[in-house]
């Protein structure tokens, strides 16, 4: 309401259309990844608003990285776990998709 | 009396004059002054008048301001005209201005018109300020005030107030109300809806038959003669009870003494439909009395929310009459307030607002131009969540950063740089706004407090309450008037510093949280939801309370622990969180809802209960395992509903539709629910305006839905129709641990589930549409799953689990 610039969500919405025919020519499996990436950088679009930056697009791969980075992360830490089985599990990562409750989940 | 605006009144010195006692009611304009209602402490009303000469100024060239008062002489208009000199808000200095004082109040719109039209270029002040809120600031009283008149021959020499609107436990006049209704369910008699007409007074009931037209004018006057009420409440009193009245008495000829003063006809305002927020409202007539107020419960703003005891304590605050007040948004309040303190000031309160947005770079623009922090939560169930609201954080900003439209950007003094932005806030003089603002937030405070004080059967506590939403409401609208172009006192700039500070402060509250070890889960421009394992209860929370109140200067409040809560995500995209779909409950058994079914507008009471009996069920779980624990009880609930559907046994007025008309019904294109209904309803010679509310019923066949008013007792719904949105309430309440729409479809229409009993979920993190597959990822069967040994060993577990399960 009452706004001079598009909103951060409008924003979004404006560089996933231009990613459109990239995305059309993908296979099957890399559109998903794709798209899991895009709604991972979703997940930061307050962080995104607050930054101001005149690149948005920039931000939203910063923001794919932080949650890939996260995903490795919890990877590494399982894995730790399963090396050494006597240690407690780790708990989740705070943030973005990786967080999920365990409650959560779709195929 | 001449107006003394800004400057304080004499206190008056003993005289032998005859003194009345009691509270300010009404007052209007009338001949040279004003009529002023007052009623005693017995309950009787007494009219005086008070003469009283408003005054608005003009700003500009003296050429024109001669043409102008040439113009007025010539007129012969009853006007006072000099120069004088009055403080400009903005330029905090004395200008000069031509003083209009209108000897007739009532004359004041007219005069001003043909002024403003005469001469559209000069600037204008204190023009459109309402007689009555004119009249109460420039004698020191306001609505509802206890009062010491000193009267003369029905002439008021002087009127003071003995108790002032910051008062939190004060005295109301005993009032006599007189309630009125058409009989039968609460519907529109405008689109068709007919009874017989009851009347309450003193606690009689009086029903008066619609055929006998005569006798029920004659009856009414007779109650209104007999009683003499103070107030009139009505349902739909605005655009059917009373106009139906008055005709009826021109018809028969029988005067109907409807206002208290006999000299006044009653005001009527016509009806009309405006843009507000992106969406189209409606605003239907009304017919305001003279001496008596009216209220319409069915045509008043909020009412429900806070009643006639928020009303009327608007009405002291903002010194608007209580029949406006009870029938316009809260916004006009706050700014009738803002309005008042200019005037106590002595500052001119400018007609059309001049201060456009200032000039800024295209990355100060993106800088300056957003919202509060809006982030999205993690999705899912978690228990033990808290959740911190700052207290009225907008309006408190304003309070604690001097944040008003003329201290924003200020060039009198170095200032205070506003984060993110830069741009300095005066330090040396308090904001128009924060001065408005500081004693609403002190009072409502007070009334917090003597709300937790009280104990639960005190009568007080509800009229508290009430007030204290009332309050709520005037602050909520507050900021939006900071930035609304057509408000008196508003500027972008200092909307802007609002959600910049806003900003600054939530993310210092989430440095301070996660410096203590809680995890964030989500951040709602001025909530907090967080957690830390081991940390469940108040206690565990007040050390970072205090942290965050000392650190930002602000209030900060634990609005509760919750036992679970669940996130939800986007219906368009199930990978994607939104911020405000949400609820959970909190330790005290108490659940909190947001964004789902049962707090939209549109939903039906049928599916409202169901989603919300569920919720009662899901409440009794304790943490996450006790939600899923309740699942089953709780599906069962959900069958029972179903089967009360299925049969037919849901009355109508449990599955009505709401629908609020975004256009006129001859604009609508396709073929909608909501268009087919203002389609029958015009074909029934009932005129709909856009922003006007349609209830309707789902029914079978062609004809789609049918309006509430057109349907006469119970008829058959749309059983597959209401299905669906019986489903969809349900899946948003178990999305959360994996149920979805065909799990749900399984359970309650196949009245099956090969996992195991309805109801009954897999273990976390399992798709309860596919639960063995999770048996199967440890074997790594992923692709070949037919082919393999694994298969094998999941119809082994396949049948050992439903025996279990059986």
């Amino acid at each position: 309401m009452g706004r001079t610039l598009p909103s951060i969500t409008q924003t979004f919405l404006q560089e996933q259309q231009s990613l459109a025919r990239f995305r059309r020519a993908l296979r099957l499996d890399d559109q998903r990844a794709l798209d899991d990436l895009l709604a991972a950088s979703r997940h930061h679009l307050a962080e995104a608003a607050y930054a101001s930056h005149l690149l948005p697009f920039e931000i939203m791969l910063l923001a794919m990285l932080v949650e890939e980075h996260k995903q490795v992360m919890r990877l590494r830490d399982e894995l730790e776990t399963l090396r050494s089985p006597s240690t407690s599990s780790p708990r989740p990562a705070s943030g973005g998709q990786a967080g999920h409750s365990q409650e959560h989940s779709r195929p | 009396m001449t107006e003394l605006s800004g400057r304080p009144l004499a206190i008056a010195s003993p005289s032998n004059k005859p003194t009345l006692y009691g509270w300010l009611f009404d007052a209007y304009p009338s001949g040279t002054g004003m009529a002023v209602w007052l009623i005693d402490a017995d309950g009787q009303a007494h009219m005086f008048h008070d003469d009283f000469t408003p005054v608005f100024y003009v700003r500009g060239p003296r050429q024109d301001l001669h043409d102008l008062c040439q113009m007025l002489r010539a007129r012969r208009a009853p006007v006072e005209l000099d120069r004088t000199e009055r403080i400009d808000l903005f330029l905090d200095r004395p200008i000069e201005v031509l003083r209009v004082g209108v000897r007739s109040p009532g004359l004041l719109p007219h005069l001003f018109r043909l002024v403003a039209d005469f001469n559209p270029y000069l600037t204008y002040y204190d023009a459109d300020i309402p007689l009555p809120q004119r009249y109460v600031l420039t004698r020191q009283v306001f609505p509802l005030a206890h009062c010491a008149v000193e009267h003369e021959a029905g002439q008021i020499r002087h009127i003071q107030a003995l108790d002032t609107p910051w008062e939190v436990d004060y005295r109301l006049p005993p009032l006599r109300v007189m309630a009125m209704r058409l009989g039968g369910e609460l519907r529109n008699p405008a689109r068709g809806h007919r009874g017989d007409l009851l009347v309450q007074i003193e606690g009689e009931e009086y029903p008066f038959k619609r055929e006998h037209g005569r006798e029920l004018v004659l009856g009414i006057r007779h109650l209104l003669e007999r009683h003499d009420p103070d107030v009139l409440v009505t349902a739909y009193g605005d655009s059917y009870l009373l106009p139906r009245l008055l005709e009826l008495s021109r018809h028969y000829g029988i005067s109907l003494p409807l206002n208290r003063d006999p000299d006044q006809a009653i005001a009527h305002k016509p009806a009309r439909s405006y843009f507000s927020y992106g969406r189209v409202v409606f605003s239907d007539e009304q017919h305001l009395l003279f001496g008596r107020w009216h209220v319409d419960r069915q045509n008043a703003f909020l009412g429900d929310d806070y009643g006639l005891d928020g009303a009327l304590e608007i009405a002291r605050l903002s010194g608007l009459p209580v029949q406006t007040v009870a029938r316009v948004s809260t916004g006009t309040g706050i700014s009738a307030m803002q309005v008042s303190t200019a005037w106590r000031r002595g500052v001119l309160v400018p007609w059309q607002k001049r201060q456009p947005e200032s000039l800024k770079t295209g990355l100060d623009l993106l800088a300056a131009d957003k919202g509060g922090l809006v982030y999205a939560p993690l999705m899912g169930l978690h228990e033990h969540v808290a959740e911190l609201d700052f207290t009225a954080m907008y309006p408190s900003i304003m309070v604690h950063f001097n944040l008003s439209p003329e201290t924003v950007g200020a060039k009198c003094c170095e200032g205070v740089p506003v984060p993110e932005l830069g741009t300095p806030v005066c330090n040396h003089r308090q904001g128009l706004v924060p001065e408005t603002l500081a004693p609403l937030l002190e009072k409502r405070n007070q009334y917090k407090a003597r709300i937790r004080e009280l104990p639960e059967d005190d009568p007080r506590k509800e009229i508290f309450r009430r007030r204290y939403s009332a309050h709520k409401w005037l602050l909520v609208t507050c900021f939006g008037y900071l930035g609304y172009k057509n408000a008196r006192f508003g500027r972008i700039e200092a909307h802007e510093a609002v959600t910049a500070y806003g900003r600054e402060v939530l993310l210092r509250a989430k440095e301070l949280v996660e410096a203590r070890g809680f995890r964030v889960l989500h951040l709602y421009v001025d909530g907090l939801w967080i957690d830390k394992p081991g940390a469940s209860q108040r206690p565990d929370y007040e050390a970072l309370l205090d942290e965050i109140r000392a650190q930002t200067g602000l209030q900060i409040g634990l609005e509760g622990v919750y036992r679970w809560l669940a996130f939800l995500p986007s219906r368009v995209e199930a990978r994607v969180p939104v911020a405000n779909r949400y609820f959970g409950t909190f330790e005290d058994g108490s659940t909190k809802v947001r964004g789902i079914e049962a707090r939209r507008h549109d939903t039906p009471n049928f599916v409202r209960e169901t989603q919300l009996g569920m919720l009662a069920i899901l409440a009794e779980g304790q943490g996450v395992a006790g939600f899923r624990a309740a699942v089953p009880a709780a599906i069962e609930y959900a069958a029972r509903q179903l089967h009360r559907l299925r049969s037919g046994q849901v009355p109508v007025r449990d599955l009505l539709v709401t629908h609020r008309l975004s256009r006129r019904p001859d604009e609508y294109v396709a073929r909608t629910a909501a268009a087919r209904v203002a389609h029958q309803l015009t074909q029934a010679d009932v005129s709909l305006s856009p922003g006007e509310k349609l209830r309707f019923l789902l029914v079978p066949g062609p004809e789609k839905a049918r309006a509430w008013e057109l349907i006469q007792g119970e008829i058959p719904y749309d059983h597959q129709a209401y299905l669906q949105l019986f489903i969809r309430a349900i899946e948003s309440l178990l999305a959360p641990v994996g149920v979805d729409q065909s799990t749900l479809e399984t359970w309650l229409l196949g009245q099956t589930s090969y996992w195991g009993p309805v109801g009954v979920l897999p273990p976390p993190g399992t798709d309860s549409r596919w639960p063995l597959l999770a048996n199967a990822r440890p074997v790594g069967a992923e692709h070949s799953l037919l082919a393999t040994s694994a298969f094998r060993e999941i119809q082994r577990e396949c049948f050992a689990l439903t025996r279990q399960a059986a």
